[in-house]
């Protein structure tokens, strides 16, 4: 098969876009995306790769097995009979969608081809952001809509095709959310272009700029003054994800080996493409202050060959990341190794529910995994119910001594060594010690933990060294320092005073958490208790050192899914390669400062983050202010991660992103990255959740939404005849209203007198520290119709597993006889619909018929079929497809099964109404009250 | 003889109290230029914040005793809002959340400084009056 990118007309690209398993087009001249492949005139599109070609239609034909329901409904590959015309026929013009000729399709072909005529030819200058909504095209209203509101941006666009326009501009295109669903698609496209001026970078080099996963800013554009970004109402601030790990295919960062480090001599900026290179390359002007610099001797030297060597062709002038290796001056004192203690409970509740057993048996799996290159690890075990059992593990022998000790207010190390050992020396012991511990305690009766205690213990273990703690336990702590009452009180739930639970109970979690800051250990929570065990208090520790919260509530390893489910996040923890005693610094171009910051992590002072060990995957957001007004035409924020790797090298990881300033309104609309803005959003909601109340965390989110579409609606649009039946927003940003009401939908933040305050602060955790591709699904999930997929969704297509188009998140879209994948990338549920035929469910669970079958968490068998095979490959797909440690559950949701299950999987079709929550409709007419209501002005 | 003495004693203790707040606000500009960490300035302010208290209620109490209305009433406020901070336990200072709420702090001091400063001034003139009603 030939890839699109063959048969693309001059100036276009096609780019694999992995998220959503298909081909973004762009047209390189202007930067222009779409999902439908670009037509030149005269040529008929040609689909291939994803949509199979005519040819290989008939032997799909011939394989597809008819399930009918009702009358002619086939429950997949048959996609055409049962696709929505009002949503699905704009994607079957895409490829993928298009597998049948059929006379309606050429009309749309031929529709779709018209509206991209005007754009490629060569020489005409740009529209940015041309009609990127194919699906509205056949929406109805969107015929009336162009009229609406663009007259203006009409005219630009002539005269941009005229050639008058001179330098790139964003072009701002306005959509009537009223008239234009959400389509979830969206959601994947790129944020909107960094159109840097030219001659901003040194280096030609693509990678110059940091890639969006990276970091990335909710406003490509950055206002040249706080008055003006006061005008637009949208928050400028950073979101960070600088130790993101790399998935096949990814590009590693480049190392710099050599220690020449150039860095300006005033703002200590590290040397970064957009610096300036003057006096014939013997200095350098520093890209944020203007500060002249030497460049260093030893610059231009080539030290592996010991030769001249290139300047252009380091990589800290051609690549926005880079690691370089530190010397002697950037450390305190010689590389750490790396440092694992594991504190496991075992009280009763602990090894009744088998965590213990499976958590020893994790471990001891994945001892090869854990980062230890150099051979530097060191591991240590302690036990706690309310008495700690420390473990000597002494050279010369396998077999562990156990030491207890029960004297828990005032904890001290019962041995001076053997309890902390190097990992590669003592392997023998630490997997016989890990084999005996399950038995050792499986018959204990003791209730109650001595958290608190434990955790001291383990700080004094390590704390010359510094490392990283994982505690494993199942129940409340009740005993020594750290104890906690059970402030659990259904009656408060969804009142004011809720907040109160989300907040520390006790000052020692986080007078602890200062503590392990300050010696370089960060702890990782594994929760599992059944019943309340207080999340909120102890998430506080993982919080300000950096680490993570996991929580399985009701663990019970007899379910071998939630086994499953924790050994792998588990193991992906401990293999995971962590950056230890860290600190993390974002400089950026004078007029700017970082104002606040969001994250796990410890503000050591007004811009140094401390992090003792920064997980792979973890995201941060920084709360940016404009001091004074900014006279240059681009700006570069720089974020600095000095770090010891765990294999004993400190290095210095530099993420560089420089961003075009703007003085025009518009084109700071036109620049918003909505993505960006949701997860910062996620932020501050948790963080106001816990300074004030859960209902102004709310309000606060609700309230800005309104005070950005305000802002649009008296800037940007005539505000004439009709404007109050419209509520605009820039097309860049249509998704946005949507994304918040997700947020206010969230588990977090929404409003409900049932949600467990255990829950609702391991939501908030997830919140505050999930990078946006985890966290935009979280917000939005994703929708799947498994019954009529597109032949080729679910098999192996160029870029892995081929996943079906997703759908709007509503209950509309469920069809009786369906079969349907909701995923949030935390839980996945399968939707039976109650008249599923009997063929589909004995293809795909292997049961006679959907009486029998049963609704609660599953692990689905592959079974000897082709659609059991495609929707097992795209569970396992959705499993791997993100970054991060996560494992979701999958659940089987019966259309008439169990109400809470029936309702948690409906709580994330998000566009729903749901008891006091509106559906996207009425959030839509609320805010369209509020906008013309405040905007004054006739109406 | 005793509203002299009283006043006398409060001037001196006003005083105490201003430097104090002195000492608190260089404490804030310290740790916003980055010479002091926020965990040893917390460490270090927080074993003031109460002994403050402590001695702001004091005089209060002693104006009281000695039938000061005046200048009791002038403290209550103060007394009050101290209270219930330390009612509400969010008295002391937290390393975790000090650059968040350093505004706030910043602010409190300031009110309190100037707060000190004008009960120093008016304790001076009550003590003055005293001293001039007792020996004419």
């Amino acid at each position: 098969m030939a890839t699109p990118a063959q048969q693309l007309p001059q100036g276009w690209e096609a780019e694999w876009d992995a998220n959503n398993q298909r081909y973004l087009f762009i047209e390189t001249a202007t930067g222009r995306t779409q999902w439908e492949p670009p037509v030149d005139q005269g040529i008929q599109p040609q689909y291939s790769e994803n949509a199979p070609g005519a040819a290989e239609q008939p032997v799909h034909h011939g394989k597809r097995r008819q399930y009918a329901a009702g009358q002619t409904q086939a429950y997949y590959g048959g996609g055409e009979s049962s696709l929505d015309p009002g949503y699905l026929a704009g994607t079957a013009a895409q490829p993928g969608g298009a597998q049948l000729f059929t006379p309606g399709l050429v009309g749309e072909n031929q529709f779709a081809s018209q509206q991209t005529q005007a754009a490629p030819a060569p020489g005409q200058a740009p529209q940015y952001y041309a009609p990127t909504e194919p699906e509205y095209i056949n929406a109805p209203g969107f015929q009336q809509q162009p009229a609406y509101g663009q007259p203006v941006d009409n005219l630009a666009n002539q005269f941009g095709q005229m050639g008058l326009a001179g330098q790139k501009q964003f072009q701002l295109y306005t959509t009537n959310l009223l008239t234009s669903p959400p389509d979830p698609r969206d959601l994947h496209i790129p944020p909107p272009e960094i159109r840097l001026p030219p001659n901003a970078s040194v280096s030609p080099s693509p990678t110059a700029n940091a890639d969006p996963s990276y970091q990335r800013s909710t406003l490509n554009a950055i206002p040249t003054t706080s008055s003006l970004l006061g005008k637009a109402k949208i928050p400028l601030a950073l979101i960070l994800t600088p130790y993101r790990s790399l998935k096949e295919g990814d590009e590693p960062v480049p190392v710099i080996t050599d220690t020449v480090i150039a860095r300006c001599r005033r703002c200590r900026t590290y040397i970064n493409p957009y610096v300036q290179f003057i006096d014939g390359g013997n200095r350098w002007r520093c890209c944020m202050c203007n500060m002249t610099n030497e460049v260093p001797q030893l610059f231009d030297w080539d030290q592996v060959r010991n030769q001249p060597g290139d300047r252009w062709a380091r990589a800290e002038l051609n690549h926005s990341v880079v690691e370089f290796v530190a010397p002697t001056e950037y450390m305190v004192r010689p590389p750490q190794p790396a440092v694992y203690i594991f504190l496991i409970d075992v009280s009763n509740a602990a090894v009744s529910t088998g965590m213990v057993a499976t958590a020893t048996r994790t471990i001891k799996e994945n001892l090869d995994r854990i980062p230890d290159e150099d051979g530097r690890t060191k591991v240590a075990i302690i036990c706690f119910d309310v008495s700690l059992y420390f473990f000597s593990l002494p050279q010369g022998t396998t077999e562990p001594t156990m030491l207890v000790v029960s004297d828990i207010d005032d904890v001290f190390l019962p041995k001076p060594n053997d309890l902390l050992v190097n990992l590669a020396e003592s392997r023998e012991s630490v997997e016989n010690l890990l084999d005996k511990i399950g038995n050792m305690f499986q018959d204990n009766h003791i209730i109650g933990s001595a958290l608190g205690p434990a955790l001291q213990a383990g700080f004094k273990l390590m704390s010359p060294i510094g490392g990283k703690i994982m505690v494993l336990s199942s129940s409340l702590p009740s005993a020594g320092a750290g104890a906690l009452k059970n402030r659990e009180d259904p009656k408060i739930l969804g009142t004011s005073k809720e907040s109160g639970l989300l907040q520390a109970a006790v000052p020692f979690y986080k007078t602890f958490a200062i503590e392990c800051s300050r010696a370089q250990v960060s702890v990782d929570m594994f929760l599992f208790s059944a019943s309340y065990q207080d999340v909120a208090t102890l998430a506080c520790l993982p919080h300000y050192t950096s680490g993570q919260t996991y929580y399985y509530p009701a663990f019970n390893a007899v379910r071998s899914e939630d086994a499953i489910k924790f050994a792998h996040e588990f193991g992906e923890v401990l293999a995971m390669p962590i950056m230890l005693e860290a600190v993390m610094r974002v400089r950026a171009s004078r007029g700017l400062r970082m104002s606040s910051f969001h994250g796990n992590f410890f503000v050591r002072s007004t811009d140094l983050l401390a992090m003792p060990a920064v997980p792979q995957d973890q995201s941060y957001a920084i709360e940016i202010q404009i001091e004074e007004t900014i006279s240059t035409p681009f700006v570069v924020f720089q974020t600095a991660v000095l770090h010891t790797t765990c294999y004993g090298e400190r290095r210095i990881r530099v993420v560089t992103q420089a961003l075009p300033t703007t003085s025009s309104l518009s084109e700071v609309f036109a620049s918003a990255d909505q993505v960006a803005i949701a997860t910062f959003f996620a932020n501050k909601a948790v963080e106001r959740s816990l300074t004030h109340k859960l209902e102004d965390s709310r309000d606060f989110i609700h309230k800005t939404l309104i005070d950005i579409l305000i802002a649009y609606k008296t800037s940007m649009t005539s505000g004439g005849a009709g404007a109050s039946g419209q509520l605009a927003i820039s097309d860049n940003m249509k998704m946005l209203p949507v994304l918040v009401l997700g947020l206010l939908k969230n588990v977090g933040i929404r409003q409900s007198t049932q949600i467990p305050p255990d829950l609702r602060a391991y939501a908030q955790a997830l919140l505050t520290s999930m990078p946006s591709q985890l966290l935009i699904p979280y917000l939005y999930p994703t929708f799947y119709a498994l019954h009529n997929m597109p032949p080729e969704a679910g098999t192996i297509g160029e870029h892995g597993v081929v996943l079906p188009p997703p759908l709007p998140l509503t209950s509309e879209r469920l069809e009786r006889h369906g079969l349907y994948l909701i995923e949030d990338g935390q839980t996945m549920f399968l939707w039976v619909g109650r008249d599923a035929v009997e063929a589909l469910v004995r293809d795909v669970f292997d049961l006679p018929g959907y009486e029998t079958l049963r609704g609660g968490k599953t692990t689905l068998r592959v079974l000897d079929n082709p659609f059991s095979e495609r929707i097992n490959a795209i569970i396992q797909k959705i499993r791997e497809m993100r970054r991060g440690p996560y494992y979701p559950h999958l659940y089987i949701v019966k259309e008439d099964g169990e109400p809470p299950l029936r309702l948690w999987a409906l709580s994330a079709l998000i566009q729903d109404r749901a008891d006091v929550l509106p559906s996207y409709q009425q959030f839509l007419s609320t805010l369209r009250e509020k906008v013309n209501g405040a905007g004054g002005g006739g109406y | 003889m005793g509203a002299g003495w009283l006043f006398l004693f409060a001037v001196l203790y006003s005083a105490g109290l201003l430097f104090g707040m002195v000492f608190f606000v260089i404490m804030f500009s310290d740790l916003e230029s980055d010479y002091i960490n926020p965990i040893d300035l917390c460490n270090k302010l927080n074993q003031f914040v109460l002994p403050e208290y402590g001695a702001h209620a004091f005089l209060s109490i002693l104006f009281l005793l000695f039938g000061q209305w005046t200048a009791f009433l002038w403290n209550v406020p103060l007394l009050a809002y101290n209270g219930n901070k330390v009612f509400k336990k969010n008295h002391m200072y937290d390393a975790t959340e000090i650059f968040r709420t350093l505004g706030g702090h910043q602010k409190e001091t300031y009110f309190k400084l100037a707060f000190y400063l004008l009960s120093f001034f008016y304790y001076l003139y009550r003590m003055i009056v005293a001293l001039v009603a007792e020996n004419p």
